[in-house]
């Protein structure tokens, strides 16, 4: 596990290095495009945390546990897999002047040319900040799903409404006290993801001048080492911002109980809040946009000719697909494939070694912005000539894959009934037997579901593939950014998504596993 | 005496000849099997056909894998380079060859980071057309480390339906913009289209263009300079968002002018609109057009960095990609429409018949070329752009 | 009174039959017990009464609190309380804040409110907890508490879903006991659910729920 994070945090220091001149400072604070792109950046970040927050929240407070929320829970692991960068992608096609929406709104309005709207790269990263809530609304749900699959959520709401409250003031008085502080990893994650993205900015937030995390990594690019030392500086502000916001947030948290310690018994009046139609159309709209990107990025991929305002293609073709390139291919599964393997494999043993240690100090690629990180791993790579090879590609993939398979697995293995593990000793096997035979099989479901989630991340994985890759080993993420900027729909479509269709198969075919091996096994399912 | 001198002189030649044939025949014997990297732009769909046909082309003929390493921005490439040099990687670089030209040539000739004295002796050479700028990159002279590939010129593209008659200036085109809010608009600098427009409205507003050629004075930068400043203000405030956001590139103007968010696109390549509607990308009734007093052109290079690992493979490469047959079909307007840097002359009837094939939306029209500024002059109007309005 | 017409609940999936046919009268002051083996439906039936049924399972049949059908009406206005096998004591708050949450509201003012509350613990033996940790309370003090705040919301049904299953077998009796003696004075209907023959309270009714009703 050492192997994968501690050169980076060694490269680290050396790239942050520049940050700890003051003239760079001095030359920051003068840049001319920084305030707009601090801007950019907190309006992004605090906003589609804070938006996300909100969403997946009054989805839960308004849905569970009614038959629609588990409708929404199943449709959840296509959105979660969705990659950002598709997802960006697609919500593009969705709300640009020339989009689905606008093509929609045309003929109402009679718009012969698109609306003027400044979208999606609007001048206040709004479409940045809305695609970014609903990406990350996705994942907060999934991280809550699991949170109240515990049977003491569900019997505590029920007791609560038994003394006669409503949903509302039941989480806001009863479960959320209890529910955010586990929360705070995935609030975290969030955060820094929102505050680092440069992939899906680089579709939906403005460029002038761009969001930090974008500005500080195209910095980074620069021939001239001024602008390195800039990007450097960027880092560490970057850093800054998620420690203060998680700071704030963290400090919110704490002052929470004070607005709640007095209880006047008064109960709220709910009465609209446990309407079914509502349910409904909740539970629809959370999955709705992304399934509009989704079937927009499909139109697109067999579009010939598509112009403003027709509503689908006048002319189709298949083009598209077959130029898809094999070798992508290939390299996308080689790399998410035994990325995700030796990060199951890592993780496990790092769980069997040291079963009762806490597990958070890996989690934190996961809130650290992945800019510096990134430049870390090529220096690293680069002392070592294996720039562009794909075992360099695969222990940088990892520093982001191993986290979340961690994060999948550690609970699940750490509560493990050891008792199981106790009787199987009893009848004589050996640690290794008993580990093969008995705990993996058991924990069969939890791995296969790490596993694809690993997957999902590698294949997401953009900066770290474009900087160690050297551009020598691409996946369908880098050529999808590439094409970003190469104005062909059809050929961005089929790759943004491919990049979905990748995580997509693989969770089918977890589960298609899970279902065999539990076939007649029902207690594993 | 005389006879003896003239065979000695036809000795030493036939020497020369041989020993330079021996130098390629050498060179192509080393290139089999060398896997070659070569690090192109990577957002145009029929050039990345192009270099997958090169791709087998070579591995069929000469045995030497071609792999396109397809980037969005050369600067980054230059920034590898240099790393790898920073880092001690003399040999064994990332890079084999890269299609370059302007400051990234010049920054890698400056940091004495390409592998020289190659060019003109590459058996294709003797089909290059001298006559053309093949031997300046920018008012920077090559010095036979970098090998012509294309030839580009500023094209302007719009739909006959919607632009039946279209701006033939710099200052027509604002007129055009302030009849039409909202429509106009160019790349972002310092994307390289960006750049090449804001020289081209230099070009014709400056008073004197010949200090173009000149590295940039920055006594008299403001002074210079200033036509070109005023034109933006007033094109911005009719321009596509008011000039508060651009296309990140010239390829991100594509759907915008195909769904009729812009009347107007610009490109390098004369054959582009031509490529576009064969692919489905614009309206059939799209058409090309240049300004009347020309527009600014400039030639498209290949170089090898000096930490290449495979160089003979490079040379043979880029000596393929000169070749008339490959020439021609980069410049057939069904492939790619690219135009060559050979003597067309030189050329059988076939080649030349690929080479002027004319496609429907091409440029049809003869458009002046106008010379490309001294390099010096892309940093600065770039900085200073985005001085000014790289923030707002 | 609570009432139980002809009810019937199945597995959506499976349809399997849970409760067939099930008609029962609670009076007021009355405990019944219900008993079955485990998987017999007991819980799933407490549950549908309550309000609460899981998605999984239909259910036929009204349910009727002093003449009023409560079929159609939302679980927090049913005004049943419920006590489940777990404790469900929320552990972010101290036992005197666990308790002014189920208090009603008509009962105004901070210091009234504590004082009643204060009261309540003291007749149970848990003066001095108000600001306890519920974490630092023993398994019988526990479920005291929770079987207060059930008690203090006023509910006019009582549903007790296996209370002492986690109680030892000598806190067990005197526990037993204790909410026997509450529920009685409360004088409403109470519906109990054990496999515990020694749950069942003397003198009371006992409907058991056979499992080859499937």
């Amino acid at each position: 596990m050492s192997i994968v994070f501690l050169p980076v945090l060694i490269a680290g220091v050396g790239v942050l290095q520049p940050a700890f001149d003051l003239a760079t400072w001095q030359a920051l604070l003068v840049e001319p495009q920084l305030p707009l792109a601090l801007r950019h950046t907190f309006f992004s970040a605090i906003g589609s945390t804070l938006l996300a927050v909100v969403l997946a929240l009054s989805t839960v407070i308004l849905l569970y546990p009614s038959h629609w929320w588990q409708w929404l829970v199943k449709r959840l692991a296509v959105l979660l897999a969705f990659p950002h960068l598709a997802f960006a992608v697609g919500f593009g096609f969705l709300i640009a002047p020339s989009g689905f929406i606008a093509r929609m709104l045309a003929p109402l309005f009679s718009w012969s040319s698109p609306p003027s709207w400044q979208l999606p790269q609007d001048s206040y990263a709004l479409s940045l900040m809305v695609g970014l809530a609903l990406k990350e609304s996705w994942f907060l749900l999934w991280v809550l799903t699991s949170l109240l699959q515990q049977h003491s959520t569900l019997r505590a709401l029920h007791v609560a409404q038994s003394l006669g409250y409503g949903r509302l003031q039941i989480w806001l008085q009863v479960l959320l006290p209890q529910v955010l502080p586990r929360l705070a990893w995935p609030l975290m994650a969030v955060l820094a993801y929102s505050v680092s993205v440069v992939d899906m900015a680089l579709v939906l937030a403005p460029t002038t001048p761009p969001p930090l995390a974008v500005l500080g990594w195209q910095w980074f690019n620069d021939l001239d080492p001024k602008r390195f030392a800039l990007g450097s500086a960027v880092s560490v502000l970057l850093l800054l911002i998620i420690l203060g916001l998680s700071t704030l947030g963290y400090g919110l948290f704490k002052l929470y109980p004070l607005f709640n310690r007095y209880l006047s018994g008064k109960r709220w009046r709910s009465g609209l809040l446990s309407s079914s139609t509502l349910q409904k159309a909740i539970a629809i709209n959370v999955v709705l946009i992304g399934w509009l990107a989704l079937i927009l990025l499909s139109i697109w991929s067999f579009a010939n000719q598509w112009f403003y305002p027709s509503l689908l293609p006048s002319t189709w073709t298949l083009k598209g697909w077959w130029q898809l390139e094999g070798t992508l291919l290939t390299n996308t599964l080689v790399l998410g494939l035994s990325s995700s393997l030796v990060a199951v494999i890592v993780v496990i043993s790092w769980l069997e070694a040291f079963a009762k240690n806490r597990v958070e100090l890996w989690y934190f690629p996961l809130v650290l912005p992945a800019v510096p990180l990134v430049v870390a791993q090529y220096e690293v790579v680069i002392r070592l000539h294996s720039e562009s090879t794909y075992l360099a590609l695969v222990w940088a993939h990892l520093l982001w894959v191993v986290p979340y398979v961690l994060l999948v697995l550690a609970s699940t293995y750490q509560n493990f009934d050891q008792r199981l593990m106790l009787t199987a000793q009893a009848l004589g096997h050996s640690d290794a037997r008993i580990l093969f035979q008995v705990k993996l099989p058991l924990l069969w479901r939890p791995i296969s579901a790490a596993f694809a989630v690993g997957f999902a991340v590698s294949v997401a994985q953009y900066l770290p593939t474009v900087m160690i890759g050297a551009g020598q080993i691409s996946t369908l993420t880098t050529e999808a950014v590439v094409l970003s900027t190469g104005g062909n729909r059809r050929t961005l479509a089929v790759y943004a998504l491919g990049q979905a269709l990748l995580p997509w198969l693989m969770f089918l075919l977890m589960m298609g596993l899970t279902y065999w091996q539990s076939y007649k096994r029902s207690g594993l399912r | 005496m005389k006879a003896a001198a003239w065979w000695l002189a036809g000795i030493f030649s036939a020497v020369c000849v041989t020993a330079q044939a021996d130098d390629w025949s050498t060179i192509e014997t080393k290139a089999k099997g060398q896997t070659v990297y070569f690090n192109a732009w990577g957002g145009g769909e029929s050039i990345n056909q192009y270099i997958d046909w090169a791709a087998q082309e070579t591995l069929k003929r000469y045995g030497v894998t071609l792999k396109h390493v397809k980037i969005t921005d050369a600067a980054e490439v230059v920034k590898r380079i240099k790393t790898e040099l920073e880092a001690g990687r003399t040999a064994d670089g990332t890079v084999d060859l890269m299609w370059i030209n302007g400051e990234n040539f010049k920054a890698l000739k400056q940091a004495n980071a390409l592998y020289g004295n190659w060019v003109e002796a590459l058996p294709n050479w003797q089909w290059v057309d001298v006559t053309k700028p093949v031997r300046q990159d920018f008012s920077e002279s090559t010095h036979n480390l970098e090998a012509p590939w294309g030839m580009a010129q500023l094209t302007f593209m719009a739909d006959q339906t919607k632009v039946p008659t279209p701006p033939r200036s710099a200052k027509e085109l604002l007129v055009f913009a302030k009849a039409n809010p909202e429509k106009i608009t160019y790349p972002k600098p310092p994307a390289f289209h960006g750049t090449t427009f804001l020289k081209q409205v230099l070009s014709e507003l400056t008073p004197d263009p010949k200090v173009l050629q000149q590295p940039v004075d920055p006594a008299k930068w403001a002074e210079q300079t200033q036509p070109l400043w005023d034109y933006l203000e007033a094109l911005h405030k009719v321009a596509w968002h008011n000039g508060k956001v651009f296309p990140a590139s010239q390829a991100d103007m594509v759907p915008l002018l195909a769904d009729g968010e812009l009347l107007i696109a610009l490109t390098f390549n004369p054959n582009e609109a031509a490529n576009l509607i064969e692919s489905g990308q614009l309206p059939d009734s799209t058409y090309s057009f240049g300004f009347s007093q020309g527009t600014i052109g400039n030639v498209h290079f290949l170089a090898i960095p000096s930490n290449a690992k495979s160089k003979e493979g490079a040379q043979v490469v880029a000596n393929f990609l000169l070749s008339p047959e490959a020439q021609a079909r980069k410049a057939d307007v069904t492939l790619w429409g690219d135009p060559t840097v050979l003597d067309t002359s030189k050329l059988t009837p076939s080649q030349q018949e690929a080479i002027n094939k004319k496609a429907k939306g091409a440029l049809t029209e003869n458009v002046p070329t106008l010379p490309e500024l001294h390099a010096s002059w892309v940093d600065a109007l770039e900085t200073e752009w985005l001085k000014r309005y790289g923030s707002q | 009174m609570l009432q139980l017409n002809n009810v019937t609940i199945t597995h959506k999936k499976s349809q399997q039959v849970l409760i067939q046919d099930l008609t029962l009268a609670i009076a007021k002051e009355e405990i019944v017990t219900l008993m079955g083996a485990s998987g017999s439906g007991k819980s799933i039936l407490l549950s549908w009464i309550l309000g609460a049924l899981s998605n999984d399972f239909e259910a036929q049949g009204n349910v009727y609190l002093n003449e009023r059908v409560l079929n159609l009406i939302p679980i927090n206005q049913r005004k049943i309380g419920i006590i489940f096998q777990e404790d469900t004591l929320f552990a972010h708050w101290s036992v005197g804040q666990n308790l002014a949450f189920a208090l009603p509201a008509n009962i105004k003012g901070r210091k009234v409110r504590r004082q009643a509350i204060e009261q309540v613990l003291e007749q149970v033996g848990l003066g001095e907890c108000y600001e306890r940790d519920p974490a630092t309370l023993s398994g019988g003090q526990r479920s005291r508490v929770s079987v207060l705040r059930a008690i203090l919301a006023q509910p006019q049904a009582l549903l007790l879903d296996e209370p002492f299953a986690k109680l030892d077998q000598a806190l067990r009796a005197q526990v037993r006991a204790w909410v026997f003696e509450q529920v009685r004075a409360l004088e409403i209907p109470v519906l109990l659910v054990t496999h515990d023959v020694e749950d069942i309270p003397k003198e009371r009714r006992v409907v058991r729920l056979k499992d080859d009703v499937r």
